[in-house]
């Protein structure tokens, strides 16, 4: 699944990055607190959050994520959206809850795993 | 959803007395509290990573019954206490949050 | 620049570059000419005061005379003499000293009465760009040089700087040499990768923080390195520049690669850890609500750094700063990539 797929089903959008990256979905990861994030040792990693901050970017690309989801249609700081841009981290705004994207994450990989 | 389905489907274990024994109708997922407190519906179940006494502080006052800690967080005593005195239950499940939330996915997301 | 921070005093000095970037240089060595001063400037950052500095020393205590000091100069032919006791630095008896009690008369005093006092001092573990810094900034000839628990461990002169500079070039060039001769397969070694950044990390700038992590993930990434092992030193820098800028009152971020080894330094100028135990434990923490709030201080910034480093150290000095140091291994091949085409293989 790549981020366009993501947005597509978290009923979002991509807001900043390469929305033609073309990286897929390698794990899924959900979590607010950084240093959680960084203690996952996993490939193409999608980040589910609920911060909007630059620095979920830039964790995301220390891990060397594929991209980013930020929840609830959470207004995200211009910063955020630079240092999208700036670091090639993909970054999605849905206005779905973090718990839900878990869920529709894993309904639409399972779906695409099976057909 | 009964508080000891919870604990079987997330593999955890309650750590507050037997008798904090919610139900819950949704669940929630997030380890900022100031989201917790402005998102988070009555009766609903947090999964989270916040193993912090103001995490029952915030379950209180939004109304949240059960809290399922993942990646085995433990919860400090001063927690364990406030969510014993305030009938919050207190699982701890060695799942990924991510994990945790498709354990419980029968249940609802909080209506928006 | 705080203007507290750069009096002279007994203690060791700051970092003399808490306002800058420095960013040294990233090189692969790969011809002598374009790469030397590099080379160089790695040097500078990769040698320390304690590997230059003169440790057996001619000290004297409070309780000499001054004419016990000028003996012992005219003897050892030295410029210099530290007044210390257990390993406590006092004072210094220079030259000028002598000569002005010479001329005014007290030259059967005791040290304690006319020895400088007001000491410019180094610490063992400071870069020799620092130290040089310092000859440039201070115009003395030596300078003491006390390890982490202020004790005096030694002495420098320029001289002594000079001499270890000039023997680690010749070292270097050669091994420069070596390589850009056309005969000599290019190296899969990653003792042939060089590297030295530095970052300053200003506390509770959260805005800022992580820049120098994401530097130093990009700069991984080209060259090469295996994704795990970058992420692994990624995730390191990563945690310590967010605990310095949350924790402490600000400090640095050091990246290095030398030696077939990549290290992370982290330095901060206080307050200090008071129980190390405790803080390295998972999920330990001070921050309060307004840092969970950023999605930090979930008690696992030490912690994960240890976990995923090679070699862990941490020291830490109350009322003075902390010191992390996150090493990593590399394996063989790394950064091979662009070093130099790797060498022909043969068969399967």
């Amino acid at each position: 699944m790549n981020i366009s797929k993501v947005a597509e089903t978290l009923e979002g959008s991509v807001v900043a990055g390469d929305s033609a990256s073309g990286r897929e979905v390698g794990a899924v990861v959900a979590s607010d607190l950084m240093s959680d994030v960084l203690l996952v040792d996993a490939d193409e990693m999608l980040l589910l959050s609920s911060l909007a901050s630059d620095q979920v970017v830039r964790t995301a690309h220390v891990v060397g994520a594929m991209g980013v989801v930020i929840h609830d249609s959470k207004p995200l700081p211009a910063s955020m959206l630079a240092v999208s841009e700036q670091l090639g981290i993909p970054l999605v705004s849905s206005p779905l809850s973090k718990y839900e994207s878990c869920v529709r994450i894993h309904q639409a990989l399972e779906s695409e795993k099976n057909g | 959803m009964e508080l000891a389905e919870i604990v079987e489907l997330v593999k955890g274990t309650a750590v507050t007395p037997p008798d904090v024994a919610p139900q819950v109708s949704c669940a929630y997922s997030s380890d900022l509290l100031s989201d917790v407190m402005g998102h988070a519906p009555e009766d609903s179940v947090l999964i989270t990573i916040q193993n912090h006494l103001n995490t029952i502080a915030v379950c209180t006052l939004a109304g949240i019954n059960a809290i399922v800690l993942c990646h085995n967080r433990p919860a400090p005593d001063d927690m364990a206490a406030a969510a014993a005195r305030e009938g919050v239950a207190i699982v701890v499940s060695p799942l990924s949050q991510y994990a945790a939330a498709l354990a419980l996915s029968s249940l609802p997301p909080a209506s928006r | 620049m705080d203007e507290r921070q750069r009096q002279p005093a007994i203690l060791p000095p700051p970092h003399p570059s808490d306002d800058e970037v420095i960013d040294r240089h990233t090189a692969i060595p790969t011809t002598v000419g374009g790469e030397s001063p590099l080379v160089i400037m790695e040097l500078l950052q990769r040698m320390k005061v304690r590997d230059v500095m003169r440790k057996e020393i001619t000290v004297l205590s409070r309780r000499d005379t001054m004419s016990r000091a000028q003996e012992l100069m005219r003897k050892n032919h030295i410029s210099g003499i530290p007044i210390a006791e257990n390993g406590r630095l006092y004072g210094i008896v220079s030259v000028d000293d002598i000569i002005r009690a010479l001329t005014g008369g007290w030259i059967d005093d005791l040290c304690a009465k006319h020895m400088s006092t007001h000491l410019i001092v180094l610490e063992a573990d400071m870069p020799i760009a620092f130290a040089l810094r310092y000859f440039e900034n201070y115009k003395y000839n030596r300078f003491p040089v006390l390890d982490r628990h202020h004790q005096l461990v030694g002495l420098i002169s320029q001289r002594d700087v000079t001499r270890a500079l000039l023997y680690e070039l010749t070292v270097a060039i050669n091994r420069l040499e070596s390589k850009a001769a056309p005969d000599n397969p290019a190296p899969d070694d990653p003792a042939a990768l060089y590297a030295c950044r530095e970052y300053p990390v200003v506390h509770n700038d959260l805005e800022n923080a992580g820049k120098a992590a994401n530097d130093i993930k990009r700069l991984l990434r080209e060259h090469k390195f295996d994704t795990r092992l970058a992420r692994r030193i990624a995730v390191a820098a990563y945690e310590l520049e967010i605990n310095i800028c949350i924790h402490s009152f600000g400090g640095s971020l050091t990246f290095m690669i030398a030696d077939g080894k990549a290290t992370v330094v982290a330095k901060d100028t206080g307050p200090g850890i008071p129980d190390i135990v405790w803080a390295c434990q998972d999920g330990t923490s001070t921050a309060n609500d307004w840092i969970r709030s950023l999605g930090f201080g979930a008690g696992m910034g030490l912690a994960n750094s240890k976990r995923v480093s090679d070699r862990f150290d941490i020291v830490s000095v109350m009322g003075k700063g902390t010191t992390v140091t996150c090493q990593f291994n590399l394996p063989a091949g790394t950064g091979a990539d662009t070093a130099a085409p790797p060498p022909a293989r043969q068969g399967a």
